[in-house]
């Protein structure tokens, strides 16, 4: 009776936890997986005959414009991975290991971005980066002239979605770095270790979960980056999420536009398994 | 072999004093405890020989050079953590090997010193396994490992039993004795379990708010207390307040005399310094508690305070029985905590007691 009693309790809250997520399955099957079976379908179907075809995959892939729009947005997207690596993680070990003020004072720099939407960072940075700007008069105030403005070029895309990046970007590597205990780094001293050692040999290999993390999020928040873009990059090439929109609502090619949502499927899905396979992994070994 | 010299150590973290003028020597292959409660400024001790931590004042001397100036990473001191502190994406050999890499060995080399270090603590074979593959007392020993491999001049433990189970730590410890005579390691340990400093220290120090209460032999410190502190820390210990007056004081019909200044007066006595149906007090059993290898009992002094007292297993002694009872020792500390020579009486009959003197 007593070893009964607990499998009674459990068969009965089973249908409760059942019925508490019941609600959002419903909502996520119905307004997410089918659209996207749907839409991935009919991809794949002719729309003449209606039976299977690869025919829309093989005008996206054969025109020029789309191909160099899906490279331009794959180039663009990891210029903006590397870049916010590489201004977080220095920014991220600078917050780990400091006290005081003064590191507290820059977090709350760096996460200010996170509270801005899109278009308003986008028009800040126009303001900011744009011809005859705030950078552009300090400049020239204090003689230095010729400033090429990055606006309306691929670099504005990128200037702005590394901008965009760094709050979240910053707060993974912080929870990263916050999970290493000091007496690893201590240990790593004790045996001779300098910073680099420690840097190269302990911190990044222990904070390589978090990395892929960020590296994933920053991806999949760049690949499909539509304000942005749409405000600060060129006319041509240009992003995906941009050419998807005025594919369908300018060039009215729902058929084509869906392709090309697959195809940004398919580059962010093979990212989500990188992420995935590396927690895997780091699970294995239990770190 | 190598010796270590601590010189009037002070540390201050924004105007809290943490550790205050603190001086020991630990000697060529001599274990030296650091014991005391939680706070009391041990682990700021090891951690500023260490080098973790900056000391405010002082020196810390390595056969004779000081090392206060050098970064932990150039000490020839190696430290065992707490936390056992292994690098979770590293797999045993690599954990061992680290330092050695560092220093450039040969990787013929590095693998055969780890294997012979893997050896010593009993690991050999685990090479691959990962620390999360490992159950905690083996997580301690690839800490200790890592530390041996290097051939520290000193060897630092931080509490290094402290989150492992009664029979581990019991096992591991006297493991650890046995690789540190062995390999002839200066080491300082740190603890605040009073059995494991007891049973693995050459000598030991007890502090108390930062400060040294007593150094000695455990030996020593286990029967001459030199301050009520180390008294109350140290083993079970009847402390019996009493007043003095006029260089004497009473306690449960006897009389306590001595270098006793006037005032409070704490005479200590271990329960297996009393012996049972001896001439001296009279009193009362109010509980008896088997032990397993001894009896415990409570005992209600006639017009004086219960006492505990040790009893031999085989002894017929129930509740309710009235036993006559005398200390065979005593340390009696005045209102400044300190040791005074003292000694008992019972009405004709003097007693021997003083320890301190």
């Amino acid at each position: 009776m007593a070893l009964a009693a607990p499998i009674l309790v459990e068969a009965r809250r089973f249908p409760v936890g059942l019925l508490l997520v019941a609600a959002p399955m419903l909502l996520l099957v119905v307004f997410v997986l089918v659209p996207a079976a749907s839409a991935i379908v009919s991809t794949l179907t002719d729309p003449r005959s209606g039976g299977p075809s690869l025919a829309n995959y093989r005008t996206l892939l054969g025109d020029p414009l789309s191909r160099g729009n899906l490279f331009f947005t794959l180039g663009s997207t990891l210029a903006v991975c590397g870049l916010l690596l590489a201004v977080c993680l220095p920014v991220a070990l600078y917050l780990r290991f400091s006290s005081g003020r003064l590191p507290a004072f820059v977090q709350s720099v760096a996460v200010f971005p996170l509270f801005v939407p899109g278009i308003i960072v986008a028009y800040a940075l126009i303001r900011f980066l744009g011809p005859n700007g705030s950078l552009q008069t300090v400049l020239d105030a204090i003689g230095i002239h010729g400033f090429r403005s990055p606006y309306l070029t691929p670099a504005g895309t990128v200037i702005g979605l590394v901008w965009e990046g760094i709050p979240l970007t910053l707060l993974i590597l912080l929870s990263g770095l916050a999970q290493i205990p000091n007496a690893a780094i201590e240990a790593a001293r004790d045996v001779g270790a300098g910073r680099l050692a420690i840097l190269t040999g302990i911190i990044l290999p222990l904070i390589a979960n978090s990395v892929t993390v960020a590296f994933s999020l920053a991806f999949l928040g760049a690949f499909g980056a539509f304000t942005i873009p749409y405000l600060m990059g060129p006319a041509s090439p240009e992003m995906m999420g941009v050419f998807m929109q005025r594919t369908f609502s300018e060039l009215r090619d729902p058929a084509q536009a869906q392709t090309q949502a697959v195809m940004s499927f398919l580059f962010c899905a093979a990212v989500g398994v990188i992420y995935v396979r590396s927690v895997i992994r780091s699970r294995r070994r239990g770190s | 072999m190598s010796k270590l010299v601590i010189d009037r150590l002070s540390k201050r973290f924004s105007g809290t004093v943490a550790v205050a003028d603190v001086s020991v020597a630990v000697g060529d292959g001599e274990l030296l405890c650091l014991l005391g409660p939680s706070g009391c400024g041990k682990s700021t001790v090891l951690r500023m020989v260490a080098g973790f931590e900056n000391p405010s004042e002082g020196r810390v001397l390595i056969d004779g050079e000081d090392v206060v100036a050098l970064p932990p990473e150039r000490r020839p001191t190696g430290m065992v953590f707490q936390s056992h502190a292994l690098w979770s994406h590293m797999t045993v050999a690599q954990n061992i090997a680290f330092g050695l890499r560092l220093r450039g060995l040969a990787r013929a080399e590095v693998k055969a010193r780890v294997g012979s270090v893997l050896e010593l603590v009993g690991l050999a074979g685990y090479e691959a396994r990962y620390p999360a593959q490992l159950s905690g007392g083996q997580q301690q020993r690839v800490a200790i490992a890592r530390c041996v491999v290097l051939e520290p001049k000193i060897l630092l433990m931080d509490e290094p039993f402290s989150a492992l189970d009664a029979h581990l730590r019991v096992r591991l410890r006297e493991e650890v004795r046995a690789i540190q005579q062995r390999l002839g390691l200066t080491t300082m340990f740190v603890t605040h379990d009073q059995d494991e400093a007891l049973t693995l220290a050459d000598r030991i120090v007890v502090m108390r708010s930062g400060a040294v209460e007593q150094v000695g032999t455990p030996g020593e410190i286990y029967a001459a207390p030199a301050t009520r502190f180390v008294a109350s820390f140290i083993g079970t210990m009847n402390l019996i307040e009493t007043e003095a007056s006029g260089g004497s004081a009473g306690l449960a019909g006897a009389r306590v005399g001595g270098d006793l200044p006037d005032g409070p007066l704490t005479i200590a006595v271990r329960p297996e310094d009393i012996a049972l149906g001896e001439p001296g007090w009279t009193g009362r059993i109010e509980r008896v508690l088997d032990l397993g290898a001894f009896r415990m009992l409570d005992v209600a002094l006639d017009g004086g305070p219960t006492v505990k007292v040790q009893a031999a297993k085989g002894v017929p002694l129930r509740a309710g029985e009235t036993v006559p009872l005398r200390p065979l020792g005593l340390v009696a500390y005045g209102g400044d905590g300190r040791a005074r020579r003292a000694s008992i009486e019972f009405g004709n009959l003097t007693n021997v007691v003083s320890i301190h003197g």
